[in-house]
């Protein structure tokens, strides 16, 4: 039995036993250093690809497109009822009203027609916003900033990116943010409880009561 | 290098310490608590309803005869909730606890899905509505060729409306004179109006508008006529400072709000009521202008009052000769009083000498058709199709006697004597009824000497029921013809509201229908079609839908769109004068069982959260059912806490409950708000049908007690039986 | 600390509840798990766990046979304003699970952030709150009439009423979407109001003079106690400064909301602030 069958054991990343020197020092730091840049390599690289499992939603919805057509912009889809209540993403009745037959040859337009609203059959996106049904968000509160504030630039693309979903918690990475380490660089990079409270403690003064976004 | 243990250990340990030190300062354990935290609040069999657009549709509620205007709420096509609606001229808003629980009906277990037919294993099998259709009329076929067309009978809850109009004109045309309908107080009232007056017209006690209400026994905020009406009207009554004076032998919740309750020995509270006249019409108290113009045989009335002296009533009902004079004269003093009766929820008839005395009350004081008083109305009538055209079976069969004697002789005012059926049926010789439709009724269960019932139909060859739901009588049908639920279908109502006037209801669906149901006038119409001949004739209407749009003519398009048709003021403008001859007194209502075997007396009673009628408790009732009142499948017999002593009986024992009718273990509940010597049973529970959260528990009310048979209506008054109460 | 920065215009969210016109019905009742996913179970008779958010009680003033006298007293949360914010609930929780808001003067209850110690069960004196012992479970078909607006609760967690507050946040999303931020008396009512067919139970700002339920007890400014007449509220003793009101014309009912001494009047009970609150 030797040392290194054990470390390969031990340790998947790449390891090379080279000293043989006397000095166990030089030893234990190499050591160290292996375990450190392995476990930093599991944990920041290898981990979220274990972490995520990768989902194609079921059209890939040009947002650009409908973006050009329409007149009032993103409420034009996603708009606030007369109870004030948030519409969120269109339900197949909202599609049928301009795509009761293919405009275009586009091939997810043809898979809209043909697939669901010719069966009168609800598209069944992944909402990459999805929050836990403990989460009441109130749109119309926010009425006053901007959509992209919390959802980003999502209006102008041209393609639906991939869904990824945590195989833990079966919520979107968008909740956590791409980065895996949690850090943002936008405000629309993380839609954590934490980000809500940021916001508010500099908006409002503080967090707000515990009502006031759940349910 | 040399791998010793030694080497090995600290080598191992500084690669573990790198490994820590590295995960440590890696996202993964923070990321992972945080998953794990969001992982534990994921219980996949907890359910996330889904949300979508809100919107709100009315509709009228007809769970039980209130009729109130409800509004349910939608989320997408789910209904979620049903609140009470503002603008219904009934309920104003408010809502009772039943009409709350409906979705429970609509999406519950208790549903029947499809058509069903008995198999020879007493198991039902599913068929279809050809099937279905197609067994029925065959059935029918086959009777009606051997000339015995009159062998068929059709149970209903209601007599009015067009679903009625169609099982009544069905009938006609088929040849059968057997149309029963249930009759609660209210139909008493009726028949008291027409022996009084001559008239034929609906009571409608302007409770909301009267200063002074004299209740023997009605449960007006316990589901008396229509229940939330009439605890507005209660409320109304508190606002306004009029008194409500409380006549039962138990502190029934009406009673614990009246402003005085005076506890009365079961059974005589008639000869309270004559008492009372007796100490108006000695004091002179009533109204002279109103009586001389309105009534006739007033001397018969002092002659017939004049033994009921307040001393000799006072032996009778246990009621100080003070406290009835006291009473009389706050009652004739007072400027909008009413006299009101049916005991409870008021489901059950009284007797005629119950009613008329009331009747008299009111007329003596004056307040009929007044603010305030007893309305005599006549209800919309817009069933008014032609005749059915008849062929020598239909013109035969109806000619026959109905199989429950009502409508002939003494009783040739009295619709339908229903508590009949199990006698008739269970009766030494040929039983009469081949066939039985069954349509918004469960006799199994809501029929004194349920027992009894039971057996008869076990002796009916031939069952169909129209119910939505599994209920006991629908277990015992040969085939079951399921209708849509109240929120999934078309249904026309009449509705009493404020000062005597009235409404036309329409209820209609809010949901798609959820299983392969059909309303039963779609059902009737089928039936029909599939007879041929002269009933087919009968039934031209392709389907419920269009018979109603028909039926209801103008007022359709309105109806459908507002859900109700206010009518302007219907109170008779009758000449008839009231006549008080027709005040009889029967003597003491007896009720079954002797003293010495029996010396306590058993008595229901009604709370709105226990439907007892023909619908069954949803889950959300049963839960708010006191533990005083159901404790697991126990139900408790409340006593005073005196009888018990002395039948050495304590609270949450056991004990064995015996009547004439039957035996049964109950539990004991001592309550000072009931008389010495009188045992309450709440109705509505013993079912069993329904599901696990109804069925089995406590004891079914009508299986203790028989049908009493009033000697001037022939209905069935029934509100108590002998008992004894013996530790078990 | 800016802490009321927003908080200008301070709400105190409450009921009176007129024990007069109360029926005992149970509609309130079912109103109540109606609108809140309210589970129920097989056996519902073992009341110590059977959830019932708004509770009737059955008061008696044990008087003897014809003097006995009945009375239903329904008992939702009695959302306690406590000395300064700090209801007995909100004090005992670990796990910051419950807490009052002074924007509304709701006690909240956040199931996902409870793990069920049951505190707050012992710090109540109402008995308002509820175990979840058992996961609800709807029969077959039933999960269809769940509301989205609340959240369906799991096993081990404590539920109570919430005031209807998912009835606040819809109001407000409509005055928002209006361009509004205050709300009308009528906008925010909650289930039980709606659906109480006697008219007992009034809803509204406690704090705003123009609303009925502030008319109806004209509660004190420090502390809360009414000052109307035949208004009270449970256990004042105890200086939980509810704000759920009660109003009766009967004594003995207005005695047993408390613990009164044989020789303590009527109403008297909370005149004195006890000592330590500042």
């Amino acid at each position: 039995m030797s040392a290194s069958d054990d470390n390969v054991k031990d340790v998947p990343s790449d390891n090379h036993e080279e000293g043989h020197g006397n000095g166990s020092i030089g030893f234990v730091i190499l050591f160290f250093v292996v375990g450190l840049i392995g476990s930093l390599l599991t944990g920041w690289v290898l981990f979220p690809k274990l972490l995520y499992s990768q989902k194609e939603q079921p059209i890939d919805f040009n947002h650009q497109i409908h973006m050009d057509a329409v007149s009032d912009g993103c409420e034009s889809c996603h708009f606030f009822r007369e109870d004030g209540s948030f519409s969120g993403v269109p339900t197949i009745a909202q599609c049928i009203e301009c795509h009761e037959e293919a405009q275009t040859e586009d091939p997810n337009e043809i898979k809209l027609v043909q697939e669901y609203i010719a069966n009168g059959e609800e598209v069944p996106w992944l909402v990459y916003a999805r929050q836990p049904d403990c989460v009441f968000f109130s749109h119309a509160a926010h009425k006053e900033m901007d959509c992209t504030t919390c959802h980003g630039d999502i209006g102008h693309s041209e393609n639906l990116k991939t869904y990824e979903e945590n195989r833990l918690t079966g919520y979107s990475r968008d909740i956590w943010g791409h980065n895996i380490g949690g850090f943002k660089k936008n405000t629309w990079d993380r839609m954590k409880m934490d980000d809500c409270a940021e916001c508010h403690e500099r908006e409002t003064g503080s967090k707000g009561p515990c009502f006031q976004c759940h349910k | 290098m040399k791998i010793d243990r030694r080497n090995f250990l600290t080598l191992g340990g500084s690669l573990v310490a790198g490994g820590v030190v590295g995960t440590t300062l890696s996202p993964l354990p923070w990321k992972l608590m945080d998953d794990a935290a969001i992982w534990t609040q994921n219980w996949s069999w907890t359910p996330v309803p889904t949300d979508g657009k809100v919107s709100y549709e009315n509709t009228v509620c007809t769970l039980c005869p209130g009729r109130c205007g409800i509004s349910v709420r939608k989320v997408a096509s789910r209904a979620i909730k049903i609140e009470g609606r503002k603008d219904f001229p009934v309920n104003k808003g408010g809502i009772c606890i039943l009409g709350l629980s409906g979705l429970q009906l609509l999406y519950g277990p208790t549903r029947v899905k499809t058509p069903l037919m008995k198999t020879g294993n007493g198991t039902f099998k599913t068929i279809s509505w050809d099937e279905a259709i197609e067994s029925v009329s065959a059935k029918l076929n086959e009777l009606r060729s051997s000339g015995k067309s009159d062998s068929v009978a059709f149970l209903s809850d209601s007599d009015q409306g067009v679903t009625a109009g169609l099982i009544k004109r069905f009938l006609k045309a088929y040849g059968s004179p057997n149309f029963i309908s249930e009759a609660t107080f209210k139909d008493a009232y009726k028949l008291a109006l027409k022996k009084m007056q001559g008239i034929d017209a609906e009571a409608n006690f302007d409770i909301d508008n009267a200063d002074y209400v004299l209740s023997f026994g009605s449960g007006i905020i316990e589901g008396w006529e229509s229940p939330v009406r009439m605890i507005k009207a209660n409320s109304a009554l508190k606002t306004r400072k009029a008194k409500l004076c409380q006549i039962e032998p138990r502190l029934s919740m009406t009673a614990a709000k009246a402003d005085k309750w005076l506890p009365v020995v079961p059974g005589t509270e008639k000869e309270l009521a004559l008492a009372l006249i007796h100490v108006i019409l000695k004091k002179s108290l009533y109204n002279k202008d109103f009586v001389a113009r309105n009534t006739v045989g007033l001397d018969k009335l002092t002659q017939l009052t004049d033994s009921f002296s307040p001393e000799k009533v006072s032996g009778i009902t246990g009621i100080k000769p003070e406290d009835i004079m006291a009473l009389a004269a706050d009652f004739a003093r007072a400027s909008h009083p009413i006299a009101i009766c049916g005991k409870g929820q008021g489901n059950t008839p009284e007797s005629m000498t119950q009613i008329m005395a009331v009747h008299t009350l009111n007329t003596l004081v004056g307040n009929i058709n007044k603010k305030g008083g007893v309305f005599t109305v006549s209800l919309p009538d817009y069933v008014t199709w032609d005749q059915p055209e008849m062929d020598e079976t239909g013109t035969t069969g109806n000619s026959k006697d109905r199989i429950d004697g009502a409508g002939k002789g003494q009783y040739k005012d009295t619709m339908s004597l229903a508590h009949r059926l199990a006698g008739i049926v269970n009766a030494q010789g040929k039983n009469p009824v081949e066939a039985l439709f069954v349509s918004g009724s469960n006799p199994l269960y809501t029929f004194t000497d349920s027992i009894a019932v039971k057996k008869a139909f076990e002796k009916i060859p031939f069952i169909v029921s129209f119910s939505s739901f599994m209920d006991e009588t629908a277990k015992m049908a040969s085939i079951i013809l399921p209708n849509h639920t109240n929120l999934e279908r078309f249904e026309d109502v009449i509705v009493s509201t404020e000062a005597g006037k009235s409404a036309i209801g329409l209820a209609k669906p809010v949901v798609d229908p959820r299983f392969d149901t059909k309303p039963t006038g779609d059902a009737l119409i089928l039936i029909a079609k599939a007879l041929e001949g002269s009933v087919a004739e009968a039934f031209s209407w392709e389907s419920f839908e269009a018979c109603l749009e028909e039926t209801l003519g103008d007022k359709w398009e309105e109806l459908k769109e507002n859900g109700f048709l206010e009518n302007a003021d219907s109170a008779i403008a009758s000449n008839n004068k009231i006549d008080f001859s027709a005040l009889t007194d029967n003597g003491l209502a007896a009720i079954e069982g002797d003293t010495a075997n029996f010396p306590l007396t058993l008595i229901p009673y009604d709370s709105l959260r226990l439907a007892h009628m023909n619908i069954g408790s949803p889950p959300f009732l049963i839960k708010t059912v006191e533990d005083t009142v159901l404790k697991g499948n126990d139900i408790l017999v409340e006593i005073n806490p005196k009888t018990a002593g002395k039948l050495n009986l304590s609270e949450g024992k056991y004990a064995k409950l015996k009547t004439p009718k039957g035996t049964v273990n109950v539990k004991v509940h001592l309550f000072e708000g009931i008389m010495p010597g009188v045992i309450a049973m709440a109705r509505g529970l013993g079912h069993t049908a329904y599901d696990d959260y109804l069925a089995g528990k406590g004891v079914n009310f009508n299986e203790l007690i028989g049908p009493v048979e009033d000697p001037a209506s022939g209905l069935d008054i029934s509100w108590g039986i002998r008992a004894n109460l013996t530790k078990a | 600390m800016k802490e009321n920065h927003s908080n200008d215009k301070a709400n105190k969210f409450g009921m009176v509840i007129d024990l007069d016109k109360c029926t005992g019905c149970g509609a309130c009742m079912v109103a109540c798990m109606s609108e809140n996913n309210v589970p129920f179970k097989k056996d519902e008779s073992k009341k110590l766990d059977s959830i019932t958010w708004m509770h009737l009680y059955r008061l008696t003033n044990k008087k003897p046979f014809p003097d006995t006298e009945v009375c239903y007293l329904p008992r939702p949360c009695m959302h306690c304003e406590g000395a300064h914010g700090h209801p007995p609930c909100v004090s005992v929780c670990p796990a910051t699970a419950t807490d009052y808001d002074k924007k509304t003067g709701i006690v909240s209850q956040i199931y996902t952030r409870c793990f069920g110690c049951r505190y707050c069960m012992g710090a109540c004196p109402y008995h308002a709150r509820y175990f979840n012992w058992w996961d609800p479970v709807w029969p077959e078909g039933m999960e269809n009439y769940l509301s989205p607006n609340v959240s369906p609760r799991m096993r081990g967690v404590v539920e109570k009423c919430s005031l209807c507050f998912h009835r606040y946040q819809l109001a407000m999303d409509k005055a928002y979407h209006e361009g509004r931020k205050e709300l009308e008396e009528h906008e925010y009512q909650s289930s039980c109001t709606q659906a109480c067919p006697a008219g007992a139970i009034t809803f509204g700002d406690l704090n705003n003079p123009h609303h009925q339920v502030h008319k109806m007890v004209k509660p004190s400014k420090h502390g809360g106690k009414p000052t109307a007449t035949n208004a009270f509220r449970l256990l004042e003793r105890l200086g939980t400064n509810p704000k759920i009101y009660y109003l009766s014309s009967k004594e003995w009912v207005r005695r047993l909301g408390d613990n009164y001494l044989p020789e303590e009047k009527t109403g008297e009970i909370g005149n004195h602030q006890p000592k330590g609150h500042h």
